[in-house]
């Protein structure tokens, strides 16, 4: 491969002793290099200085949009005022650059500030093979040796690369064609390097390096100076998978952007006009599919030399120079600017643009900073990147685990409704066994009680039993209490108590009472008989009477008056038997009530005694207290009992007393009407013996078998019987009874 | 000349490397073909206007992306203010094909809380004689996607003003159903005509445009 004829040099200043002084002057600035450059060289850079000062001053009529894009061949037409010594120029350039190539070692190490400005102003076309291998370092490559083995193996990104082949330089002489040299040459090398860094592979965008180089060198140069630019200078990095050091390009371009050309980026910002938008392609291309090949090859020179710094640099100054036409655009119209001015704009005078491009400000070390600002940046969006995806994992794993939950929820839900059912059949069945327990419970507690009752029942009927057996003890000590009151009696009598005394003659009394009532009642019924007749016969009488009329009427009065006599004297008789027999009856009263008295005191007695002994047995067993009860029950009933018979005999007594005064006082009556009536019986009699008409009646009247007299009798007997000493008698009987009564009441009254 | 238009719609091309994308877009906007051109190293930047119905003309805003996948990290950035996209793929080259279903879900995910329209483009369709993806199977695809399918080339002009217009009226309606709704700070949707910045866009592309209407 031959070098192209030159065509795009840049012009430079021939050495000129005229300037002498300009370079001495230029010198002194950089004293460092004085001591190195030789008068010549000195004198260039000098020219070199002045040249760029000519470029500032006209930088006011460098926009110019002349030619196309990609130009092979074609040569910048210059408008710089030096034109006329191209040739000249080119002849000395060439012997510099000659020279130092010769002199590489030296030039880069001791002159390397010259030498910087020399390569600003461009590498001569047919030096730049040689010297960006020199600036690369890639002249002795062991890698350049596997060349030729690398070709022979095959790539997986082959198929990649060979597309894009097609497309890139397509307007190109050299790349021209699918079967054009260029292609060939581009595609060996690009799979040669897919091969040798695995890891980058193949990126599109590179291939336009690699065919800027293969435009200059033979495809093995090419090769090894395509490595070295991809591990010295960041492209590497720049074309990663990850591509992350695009971002910190942008990133540090941005800050750049910021700090020089804040209108201008706020512009952009509100435009939402973004760097990557338009500056990707020039980190990754190095300007070579933005600016025109003659343009880019003198910035790739630069880039050489000193690296991406220049593509900051020279973006910076792209925007800088296009700050006002941009302002005024929208994003579209922004695009388009981009897309079709601003690549021509330095055609003609590419010098002004990397001037202007070291006009920028660019601090390393802040560049330094920004990278490591970008790191942590990137790493904190990197772990929260990881954070996204584990959660993100994690919502996939619970959105699994719901899924499967919910499936399982159908059944879950059956068992639950099937779980309800039996837990509500357990509570059923539970409470039933509760309602059975409790009334199992019950049972037994009735069980128990009824065991207890029939103990009870037991208890009850031994004490009934008991009470049976106190009963008959009762009964017993009742006889005993009556042979007890026997002998008190005895006792009584031994110790000439009146009781016995009045006793036997009170039964005497009674007898003789006896005897005289049969007696009494014999007379009454006489008495009644002669009644009976009398009045049978005055009937008669007085029939007779009644009969025989007026024939007695003349002796009528004093039968009439015989025959009321004879009435009186009836009646009288009557009277006086009726008397009798309530005196009688009196007395059988009194004899009964005496009666009653002796045997209520008896009892009384009896009862005392009883109790006198009952309480001492009583005192004695010490038993049950329903037997103390029931024996105080009893004492209290025979209490009341004896009250009563007290009450009874009091009455009784108060009757008896009656009885015999109204006996007595009928006695007395009777008597002094039984003297009247003897009176008038005498004056009944003297006038009966006056008349003698009637003597049978009266004979009859007077002739009763002793009527009268055995009246008399039995009145007189009945005087006799009722009289002072019979009273004293009774007196003292009633008094006897009374003091018994008290005595025995006494006794009781101590138990 | 200022042209009115009701919205303008932000469009993204993706797919894979060398389907056919800046072809595509170019046939487009510009109205010619080239051959061969630069792969695109990170993103291109394409507008242009259409009339969907007669009286309503929708300004479209297309950006093309590098298909290479290492460019996703810059290429990313432009999902969310997209509000349609082509999502293209090579009928000749069954991997472009297989790979549809990565760019969508990269788009979807990049794209939150916004969604994109996305019509699936099977490229070259010129090419009959290479075809490795059937039609049938795309429409199926496109289908399962819920999105439309249209077979496109750009060398032969097939399809290319359907494409674009499709999608165009297709966002169109949801943008007047509600269902896609303007919001401030969002590209994808813009409506309007405002008069402020020169839109030099219609004074450069003016002369070069060739209606294909």
């Amino acid at each position: 491969m031959e070098a192209d004829p030159p065509s795009t040099g840049s012009p430079v200043l021939t050495p000129d002793s005229s300037s002498h002084d300009a370079l001495l002057s230029a010198a002194a600035a950089s004293p460092a290099d004085s001591e190195n450059l030789s008068p010549d060289e000195l004198e260039l850079l000098a020219k070199l200085e002045e040249q760029n000062r000519l470029l500032e001053a006209d930088s006011k009529s460098m926009r110019s949009m002349s030619g196309s894009r990609r130009n092979s061949g074609s040569s910048l037409v210059s408008s710089s005022s030096a034109s006329s010594n191209l040739s000249h120029f080119e002849e000395d350039t060439w012997i510099l650059w000659g020279r130092i190539v010769n002199e590489w070692e030296e030039w880069r190490r001791k002159k390397d500030k010259l030498l910087k400005e020399l390569i600003r102003k461009g590498i001569p076309h047919h030096f730049r093979a040689i010297v960006w291998q020199l600036l690369g370092n890639a002249t002795d490559m062991p890698v350049k040796n596997q060349y030729s083995e690398l070709l022979k193996m095959s790539s997986p990104c082959e198929k990649l690369i060979r597309r894009d082949i097609a497309r890139t330089y397509p307007e190109h002489e050299f790349f021209k064609g699918q079967d054009s040299l260029g292609q060939e040459v581009l595609f060996n090398v690009m799979k040669a390097y897919s091969l040798v860094d695995r890891e980058v592979g193949y990126c599109q965008g590179s291939a336009f390096i690699v065919g800027l180089l293969l435009m200059q060198m033979p495809e093995e140069e090419a090769f090894c100076v395509f490595v070295r630019l991809m591990q010295e200078y960041r492209l590497r990095e720049l074309f990663k998978p990850s591509m992350a050091e695009l971002g910190l390009c942008i990133y540090q371009f941005e800050y750049l952007l910021q700090e020089q050309l804040p209108e201008l980026n706020v512009h952009f910002r509100s435009q939402s006009f973004h760097t990557s938008m338009y500056a990707s392609s020039w980190f990754l291309t190095l300007f070579l599919t933005f600016l025109p090949l003659p343009v880019a090859t003198r910035i790739f020179d630069i880039f050489m030399y000193e690296g991406l710094e220049i593509i900051f640099r020279v973006g910076l100054a792209i925007l800088q120079y296009n700050q006002t036409d941009l302002i005024q655009l929208d994003m579209e119209g922004m695009s388009q600017h981009f897309q079709k001015v601003i690549p021509h704009q330095f055609d003609s005078c590419p010098d002004k643009l990397i001037l202007r491009a070291y006009q920028v400000r660019y601090n390393p070390k802040r560049m330094k900073k920004l990278e490591k600002e970008y790191t942590t940046i990137k790493n904190k969006e990197m772990e929260e990147q990881i954070e996204i995806k584990r959660l993100r994992t994690e919502n996939r794993l619970l959105k699994q685990r719901i899924e499967t939950l919910e499936k399982g929820q159908v059944t879950r839900a059956q068992e639950a409704e099937e779980n309800y059912v039996i837990k509500r059949e357990l509570a059923v069945v539970r409470q039933q066994c509760n309602t059975a327990s409790e009334s199992l419970e019950k049972a037994q507690d009735t069980i128990r009680e009824l065991q207890q009752q029939r103990h009870t029942e037991q208890f009850v009927n031994d004490l009934q039993t008991q009470l049976e057996e106190s009963r008959l003890r009762q009964a017993e000590l009742l006889g005993a209490l009556k042979e007890m009151q026997d002998k008190v009696l005895d006792l009584e009598k031994s110790n000439c108590l009146p009781d016995e005394n009045n006793m036997a003659a009170l039964q005497e009394e009674v007898k003789q009472m006896k005897l005289r009532e049969l007696e009494t009642l014999r007379s009454f019924r006489e008495m009644q008989d002669t009644v009976t007749d009398l009045n049978q016969r005055w009937q008669h009488h007085m029939s007779r009477g009644s009969s025989t009329g007026g024939g007695h009427w003349k002796e009528s009065p004093k039968k009439n008056a015989m025959n009321e006599l004879q009435d009186k004297l009836m009646t009288v008789r009557l009277r006086e038997a009726q008397a009798q027999a309530e005196l009688r009856e009196v007395r059988l009263k009194g004899l009964s009530t005496y009666y009653i008295a002796i045997y209520l005191r008896g009892t009384a007695f009896r009862l005392i005694a009883k109790l006198y002994v009952q309480k001492r047995s009583s005192s004695r067993r010490k038993s049950s207290k329903e037997e103390v009860m029931a024996v105080r029950l009893r004492e209290a009933d025979s209490m009341a009992a004896m009250a009563e018979l007290r009450q009874k005999i009091a009455e009784l007594e108060i009757q008896k007393e009656e009885g015999l005064i109204k006996g007595q006082l009928n006695h007395s009556d009777s008597r002094q009407y039984i003297s009247q009536l003897r009176d008038q019986i005498a004056e009944l009699k003297n006038e009966v013996r006056d008349a003698i008409f009637y003597p049978p009646f009266e004979a009859t009247l007077l002739n009763l078998p002793g009527s009268k007299d055995s009246v008399k009798n039995r009145l007189d007997s009945d005087r006799h019987a009722v009289g002072t000493p019979e009273l004293l008698r009774r007196a003292k009987f009633h008094e006897t009874v009374e003091r018994i009564v008290r005595t025995s009441a006494r006794r009781a009254g101590r138990f | 000349m200022e042209t009115i238009w009701l919205y303008q719609f932000r469009l993204i091309v993706i797919g894979d490397s060398t389907v056919g994308k800046s072809c595509l877009i170019r046939r487009f906007t510009e109205g010619r073909f080239a051959q061969v051109s630069d792969p695109t190293v990170g993103v291109d930047f394409f507008s242009r206007l259409v009339e969907i119905e007669p009286g309503k003309r929708i300004k479209l805003q297309i950006w093309d992306t590098a298909g290479q996948e290492r460019f996703r990290s810059i290429t990313r950035a432009y999902y969310r203010n997209s509000v349609g996209g082509l999502l293209l793929f090579d009928i000749t080259n069954r991997r472009s094909f297989q790979n549809v279903h990565n760019w969508l879900e990269e788009a979807r995910s990049h794209v939150q809380p916004h969604s994109i329209v996305f019509l699936l483009v099977g490229h070259k369709c010129d090419l009959e004689a290479q075809r490795q993806v059937t039609q049938h199977e795309a429409e199926k695809l496109a289908g399962a996607y819920g999105m439309r399918y249209v077979e496109t080339s750009a060398r032969d002009a097939i399809n290319v003003e359907k494409a674009f217009v499709d999608l165009t009226r297709e966002i169109f309606e949801l943008v007047r159903n509600g269902d896609i709704q303007i919001q401030d700070g969002w590209e994808g949707v813009k409506s309007g005509f405002v008069p402020n910045t020169v839109h030099s866009s219609e004074e450069v592309t003016k002369g070069s445009r060739q209606c294909f209407c």
